[in-house]
């Protein structure tokens, strides 16, 4: 970040309310507070973007999402627009729509709240202090957090940031604010991982659309990726070998981690593990060919009666 | 289904191209991922928006649907219809062009969800059905279909008639219930940037705990870069599935045995009044010769059918649908064995 230094001193800044009265509970709360972000809600800010109105620059929405206990760790996971407008003195959003987001949200989806807002672009005016002082009323006690992304492209990044705020000043003023970054990752399942893999995979391609793989062909590309990486190691290693490269000892600790992690098991031993299990597959497929067989005939026999 | 009248106005201007594809929005398949994912093992069902351009339904939006909406159908509908009003605020295409439902190894053969798509498919009649298989997702590979009633099927159903002769007559069996329309999933320019942002992520603010490594590059950064390979997909502890699935194709096979004990003994009983009618028919033949001899005028032919009573055919409906379950968990097993297959051998190739 740009001033790293502001950051550390502002970090246990974000319980102020907390701190001014009773000092001791900021020391409750080693925690630093960081956000982690489904990719979903990216997808959703970009899309959001994309369906703006003609007219408009930067679009606007509620982020949702789970807190843990202590409310230092903020799990960002699904958001909705929210229409806005922002002319040359003032910034009009539309709490009615929000509200009735927000409610039907919550019919499907009990568990999560309102965390913070999201905006694309990169900058921060007086307008987003001014939504985000909406934002905290809306979150009460915790801190809001500010989604940013980057969407005209600025440096070629998609810039994704995150903030919460401070207030500035001896009195609070709604307009009055600092914003603190805060760390931010992204975090997915399993599920969700196949899917954004897939939709990695076709990136590159020109026409922008993919189709679904079959089993066989994804374990192929797997065993493609896993292939290459062995030949990019053996590379590696055999330059080191060779003396063209200078060895690293880290890099050599995790090929070793690596390498130990293979199981050793005795050939007898394995020859009987593959071959039973090999006879369970051969079995299983056997018998669910069968059964479509048996299927299959009943469907002829059918047509007959 | 509360299809209101810009929805069919809408679907009028569109064309009369049958759609042949779906394709599915990048935004569209993370949302029901997410959606299934947290609810699994309950099955979720959830709206699809889009529209249909040439035969290809574009699917650009989707929201989920409160999970009791069977009992209380009134809020259900209600809700369906405030979201549709608030997403057209944010310049969605508020065009419903079908429903997504999650399922757990590819069970979702059932009554209920026949009658929903056939409502859907009444309504809309290019509206599809995505079905979203978690447990197979999370193995590694994103399992999406796309299915329709076919048309077959569809007069069938609206007639409620499923006696074997009409099956027959329309040729219907379980394997085209349902027909599978092929899924591309497209991603918008902005979204392949966020992916390329994403995989050569130094991403937003480090995390903060502390690095041990000196060692860094792009690729192997510490904070695991968001998009490194995961090769789930290699995973080799096969017994879960296939035990699971062996399982569930078990109680179908148990289902289909009832079905076919119920059908068997329909046939033993229309055979039993059959049997009863061609006595009674011979009796009153041999009656009637005998009185023709004795030169009495013959008995009236009264209505033979209407003295016995056959017992109305079952509904072949569910027989199909199990028939159609069993192939479908059929074809799963074969689906997986075969990657297993391979996994099996490298395995061997490597332990040597």
């Amino acid at each position: 970040m740009d001033n790293t230094s502001t950051l550390h001193l502002a970090l246990p800044a974000v319980h102020t309310v907390a701190s001014a009265t009773a000092p001791v509970t900021t020391l409750a709360q080693p925690r630093a507070f960081s956000t982690s972000v489904n990719p979903l809600v990216f997808f959703s800010i970009l899309d959001h973007y994309l369906r703006r109105n003609a007219d408009q620059d930067r679009v606007i929405g509620t982020l949702l999402g789970v807190r843990s206990e202590d409310g230092a760790e903020v799990e960002i996971k699904g958001c909705y627009p929210v229409p806005h407008l922002e002319s040359q003195d003032q910034v009009e959003v539309d709490m009615e729509y929000h509200r009735t987001m927000f409610d039907l949200h919550k019919q499907v989806n009990p568990k999560e709240v309102i965390v913070g807002w999201y905006a694309t672009g990169a900058d921060l005016n007086s307008y987003s202090a001014l939504i985000h002082d909406f934002y905290q009323k809306e979150v009460s006690s915790f801190p809001a957090v500010h989604l940013t992304m980057d969407t005209a492209l600025t440096n070629e990044r998609l810039g994704v940031k995150t903030y919460i705020s401070a207030p500035v000043g001896i009195t609070s003023k709604a307009d009055n604010c600092m914003f603190i970054p805060i760390p931010c990752d992204v975090k997915y399942f399993k599920a969700e991982r196949a899917g954004l893999e897939l939709l990695a995979n076709n990136k590159k391609t020109e026409n922008e659309s993919t189709t679904l793989l079959s089993d066989m062909d994804n374990l192929e590309h797997a065993v493609i990726e896993v292939q290459n990486m062995l030949e990019r190691v053996s590379e590696y290693v055999d330059s080191v070998l060779a003396g063209t490269v200078p060895a690293n000892n880290t890099v050599g600790r995790y090929l070793m981690d690596t390498v130990s992690v293979v199981p050793k098991i005795d050939a007898g031993e394995f020859e009987k593990m593959f071959n039973s299990h090999l006879q369970d597959l051969l079995m299983v497929i056997y018998l669910a060919n069968m059964t479509r067989t048996q299927l299959a005939v009943a469907k002829r026999l059918e047509k007959l009666l | 289904m509360p299809a209101n009248k810009e929805l069919s106005a809408a679907l009028d201007i569109e064309g009369s191209v049958p759609i042949h594809s779906v394709q599915l929005d990048a935004m569209v398949v993370l949302k029901i991922v997410k959606h299934c994912r947290e609810s699994a093992p309950a099955t979720v069902t959830g709206q699809l928006m889009g529209l249909d351009v040439n035969g290809v339904l574009e699917v650009t939006h989707s929201f989920p649907m409160p999970k009791n909406q069977e009992s209380e159908d009134f809020e259900g509908s209600q809700y369906q219809l405030q979201m549709m009003r608030c997403l057209r605020e944010v310049n969605v295409d508020d065009n419903s062009v079908g429903w997504y439902q999650s399922t757990n190894m590819g069970n979702f053969m059932n009554q209920s969800l026949i009658d929903h798509q056939f409502e859907f498919q009444q309504a809309l009649s290019k509206s599809v059905l995505i079905i979203h298989d978690v447990a197979r997702s999370s193995m590694g590979n994103l399992n999406f279909r796309a299915l329709r009633l076919t048309p077959a099927f569809m007069k069938l159903y609206k007639d409620k008639k499923f006696t074997t002769e009409a099956l027959a007559k329309a040729k219907l069996t379980f394997s085209n219930i349902l027909e599978e329309l092929p899924i591309t999933i497209r991603n918008t320019a902005l979204l392949n940037a966020l992916l390329f942002e994403l995989e050569t992520s130094d991403n937003t603010v480090e995390v903060s705990t502390s690095h041990l490594t000196t060692y860094k590059n792009n690729n192997s950064n510490a904070n695991k870069s968001v998009l490194t390979p995961s090769f789930d997909m290699l995973d080799l502890s096969l017994d879960p599935y296939v035990a699971k699935n062996l399982e569930n194709l078990m109680d179908t096979i148990d289902d289909h045995q009832q079905e076919q004990g119920n059908y068997a003994y329909w046939q033993r009983s229309v055979e039993r009044e059959n049997k009863k009618k061609a006595a009674y028919l011979v009796n009153r033949k041999t009656e009637n010769a005998r009185r023709a001899q004795a030169g009495q005028t013959p008995l009236p032919n009264e209505d033979v059918d209407a003295m016995f009573k056959f017992p109305p055919e079952p509904s072949r409906l569910d027989h199909l649908l199990i028939s159609g379950q069993i192939d479908n968990y059929c074809k799963q097993i074969n689906e997986f064995a075969g990657p297993a297959l391979g996994k099996l051998f490298a395995v061997g190739e490597l332990q040597k």
